[in-house]
């Protein structure tokens, strides 16, 4: 047996299936062993499918894979859904007392299990899932009492009985498995460690990193998937002195975001797909304005409504180049969960620091895993904040001119200039979307027009001497092959490169979070004999973009399904595409 | 600082590039005269311009100030206001901008309360690009892009704001320089969104809703006995099509402005130089 388990309940939108899964992968955290989730849905709040998949395993989880071991199918459905990931040692645990015949797999064991009436026996129908969870723990080899602390903290608020219903359902379920089936032979025995693991996802990990980065105001319009951002700061943010508005669109999410901003606080917006579209129409005035903004867009499939709930990393080449005429910005996509964090941190600072908007990049994919870390990945002692050139009152004069006008434009040798917050005295400047003098005073004047052009990009060039643009790599460094990505891919990448040596294939790694400005590959990439770029788009827009940089043709690999790569499905096209001729 | 701050403190040094008789020279001396009068200084006071021939005041006026989008003034001063609720903010706009591209922010704005001022010049024109229609304008009002009028009837922007729940409503005129002050200033100390739309005539483009019109037809409200308190009064008044008024129209004295409700009133500028001391339970709450 493989050292990792695939586990998956799935029914539809309205079961309950985000919940239940999530117990079972808080369960399986408790007992030491690690979690990578994914969920497959339907953008319908009831109906369609919908399915919590849960990898694990007692060593690093950081991708899908094709395999399903075990499934709580909760409707037919759910099981033609899965029905190419079953093998011989899969189990499929369902109600047969419920009206549908199930329809099995062959190659896979049914182990029916009366959901309902178990759960009836233990308090109330609602609770046929723990039921399942139960039978799923007997099927693994997984203590049942490692659901108890999930169930608490699930349905705690609840009240005790609640609790202990559910604790029950979850025995019964058990119990049913242990009396009913001998399924020994399947052979799955969890192990558990003495680690204890949190387990988020990456909007909960930037809501996070805003709260440890000082964010103290965040306006946005609900749209999938950004929307978690929000909610998690919600009620949060308050605590530190903070709040969170929500918008009449983005449009005014934007500009009240930069309102706050201009007021000093550190503040950020998030939304995705047509959301950002419609902030385009600030990008310009935040840069020009000088304004440090973080503005996140956890990307989803488009263009136009798209696919809402699907996967994609297709808005690289409007985070680069959105808005009209030349918009100085930086562009910064974590690759993982716990870079999710770091990076908006960092984007903060980079805002602060240069008064430029940061795009922030996450996708769906990342927005809606689950993955499970030690608590030190996050330690808040290592946050390092700041803020850049923010004037005390006793330094204001320092930027006076010789009418005793601050100079909030000042264009400086680095670019940058100094930022004098309402409330300081003889700070008074106007900031605004014309051009203008250092003053903030608007002008068309020819070589005021190029000096303040020239301090804004120079910005860009301050920072990227002063800043760490690094990529990450794994794999072998001394491999002849180069595979190069951005954003969420990092992780299946990385499970691809075991998959790939056992195949005798070795490939260095490079994966991207700075996109603007970002590392120059051209010697990397130069010096391989393929190059292949993976990404989750139809037209390569990072390949393209490479291809500009280092002036040499590259391999693409492309998946635009709306579903993120998977680790053996990633190790299979590197493969194949080794063996496929360089492009003209 | 206050006592002594003279409205001329909030004149910048930038000359107004406005046509000579633009009601926008008025319209503008009321503002910063109402914000010296309330007791600002311009080192806490905060504008928010739109863009059109009213949105230059930020150029000509000095303090804090962000000249920003067409129509998206009104976000930007909301979210000044709720990270520094100790700032005084007053926004500024046209009727284009902020009735017709912002006329969804104005709405809410309206609702949402939150403790500012917003002063709209409206001269029912598009001044800055040379005279198109506006949605204040006449429904037979001949433009360059209507020659035969809008044939549609002009917003009603005070009934808007009623309908939207506001709780404070006037209207002045630019060229009545003690009410127009005086109404600003009524505005400003209103706890929660105090609007006021001017009637700055723009003496290029528009013929017909001049000083004259005006001066012929207003009727002041504070002469009427109108008390703005009276719901159902202000109701009359925004809904009468027959004239046009000046003074502060409604205001709802048991206002509650966005703030209190939601509890801002920390500096949100002021934060630790690293993350806050007990963050580690954000970790935890992950277990
Ligand atoms: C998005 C966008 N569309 C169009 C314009 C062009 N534009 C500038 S001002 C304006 C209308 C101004 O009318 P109003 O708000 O009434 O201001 P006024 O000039 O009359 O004071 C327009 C359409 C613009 N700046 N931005
Ligand atoms: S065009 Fe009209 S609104 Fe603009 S400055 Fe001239 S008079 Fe004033
Ligand atoms: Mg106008």
């Amino acid at each position: 047996m493989p050292a990792d388990l695939n586990w998956a309940i799935g029914g539809e939108a309205g079961d309950g299936i985000d919940s239940t899964g999530k117990i079972f992968a808080q369960a399986l955290a408790r007992a030491g062993r690690q979690v990578f989730t994914s969920k497959d849905f339907a953008s319908r709040i009831r109906g369609g499918y919908t399915a919590y998949k849960i990898r694990t395993s007692v060593e690093d989880v950081q991708s899908v894979v094709d395999r399903l071991d075990i499934l709580v199918a909760l409707t037919q459905r759910t099981i033609d859904e899965n029905v190419d990931e079953m093998h011989d040692g899969s189990a499929i645990i369902y109600d047969g007392e419920r009206s549908w015949d199930a329809e099995l797999p062959d190659e896979a064991t049914g182990v029916d299990v009366p959901l309902k009436s178990l759960a009836e026996e233990a308090g109330g129908a609602i609770m046929r899932n723990v039921v399942a969870l139960g039978a799923a723990c007997e099927i693994t080899g997984f203590d049942v009492a490692y659901l108890d602390e999930a169930l608490e903290k699930r349905f705690g608020g609840k009240g005790s009985q609640i609790v202990e219903n559910n604790k029950e359902a979850a025995r019964l379920g058990r119990d049913h498995v242990r009396e009913e089936y001998d399924l020994d032979h399947l052979g799955y025995d969890l192990e558990t460690t003495d680690e204890d693991y949190v387990l988020l996802n990456g909007n909960e990990a930037i809501g996070m990193g805003a709260i440890a980065a000082g964010c103290r105001f965040y306006a946005g319009y609900p749209i999938t998937p950004a929307t978690s951002i929000m909610e998690y700061l919600t009620g949060r943010v308050d605590d530190y002195g903070g709040h969170v508005v929500q918008a009449e669109d983005e449009l005014s999410a934007i500009n009240m975001a930069l309102g706050a901003a201009r007021g000093g606080a550190r503040s950020m917006t998030a939304t995705s797909g047509a959301g950002i579209d419609l902030m385009t129409e600030t990008f310009g005035l935040v840069a020009t304005s000088e304004t440090p903004l973080v503005i996140a867009d956890v990307q989803r499939s488009g263009p136009s409504t798209g696919m809402p709930t699907k996967q994609e990393q297709g808005d690289l080449n409007m985070l680069l180049y959105g808005g009209h005429g030349e918009v100085p910005r930086f562009v910064v996509a974590p690759t993982s969960i716990t870079e999710c964090f770091w990076k908006t941190i960092e984007a903060f600072n980079l805002a602060e620091k240069y008064q430029t908007p940061v795009f922030l990049v996450s996708d769906l994919a990342t927005s809606v895993t689950e993955q499970t870390f030690p608590p030190e990945a996050f330690e808040m002692d290592d946050v390092e904040i700041d803020r850049g050139k923010i004037v005390a009152e006793d330094d204001v004069e320092e930027w006076l001119d010789e009418e005793g006008r601050f100079r909030a434009h000042a264009a400086t040798d680095d670019g940058v200039s100094p930022r004098a917050l309402p409330g300081t005295l003889d700070g008074a400047h106007m900031s605004t979307g014309l051009e203008h003098d250092e003053l903030g005073r608007r002008t068309e004047d020819t070589d005021v027009r190029v000096q303040q052009v020239d301090k804004r990009n120079r910005k860009v060039e301050t920072a990227k001497a002063e800043e760490d643009w690094d990529y990450r790599e794994f794999g072998d460094p001394d491999a002849d092959d180069l595979v190069i990505s951005w954003g969420s891919n990092e992780g299946a990448l990385i499970e691809a490169l075991d998959l790939l040596e056992e195949r005798d294939i070795s490939v260095r790694v490079l994966s991207v979070p700075y996109l603007f400005p970002r590392p120059d590959l051209t010697e990397d990439v130069e010096a391989a004999d393929n190059v292949i770029v993976v990404e989750c788009n139809a037209t390569g827009q990072f390949a393209d973009v490479i291809e500009h940089d280092t002036l040499t043709r590259v391999k693409r690999i492309n998946k635009y399904t709306g579903i993120r790569f998977k680790a053996d499905e990633l190790a299979d096209d590197i493969e194949a595409e080794l063996s496929t001729e360089v492009p003209a | 600082m206050s006592s002594d701050v003279r409205f001329t403190d909030f004149k910048s040094d930038k000359q107004p590039t406005w046509c000579p008789g633009c009601g926008d020279f008025g319209t503008m001396n009321g503002m910063m005269k109402a914000l010296a009068n309330t007791g600002n200084d311009p080192d806490n006071t905060f504008v928010v311009a739109g863009i059109g021939c009213s949105g230059k005041i930020g150029t000509y006026m000095h303090s804090y100030a962000l000249h920003g989008v067409h129509g998206r003034a009104l976000p930007v001063g909301a979210g000044v206001k709720m990270a520094r609720p100790d700032i005084e903010v007053m926004v500024a706009g046209g009727d284009g901008d902020g009735y017709s591209i912002g006329s969804g922010h104005f709405i809410h704005a309206v609702r949402r309360n939150v403790d500012m001022s917003y002063v709209v010049m409206d001269n029912r024109i598009y001044g800055l690009t040379k005279g198109q229609a506006s949605p204040t304008s006449r429904s037979d009002f001949e433009t360059s892009t209507t020659p035969e009028g809008p044939k549609q009837p002009p917003v009603n922007p005070l009934a808007l704001a009623l309908a939207s729940g506001a709780t404070f409503i006037a209207q002045s005129f630019a060229s009545d320089a003690m009410r127009h002050t005086e109404i600003v200033e009524a505005a400003i100390e209103h706890d929660g969104f105090g609007f006021v739309n001017v009637f700055s005539p723009c003496v290029t483009f528009n013929d017909v809703d001049t000083y004259d019109y005006f001066r012929d037809t207003l009727v002041d409200l504070q002469e009427e006995g109108h008390d703005p308190n009276d719901y159902d009064d202000a109701k009359d008044v925004i809904l009468d099509s027959d004239k046009e008024y000046q003074g502060v129209i409604y205001q709802d004295d048991e206002s509650v402005p966005y703030g209190q409700h939601q509890n801002l009133g920390a500096n949100m500028s002021e934060i630790p130089d690293g993350a806050p001391e007990d963050a580690m339970d954000l970790v935890r709450e992950f277990y």
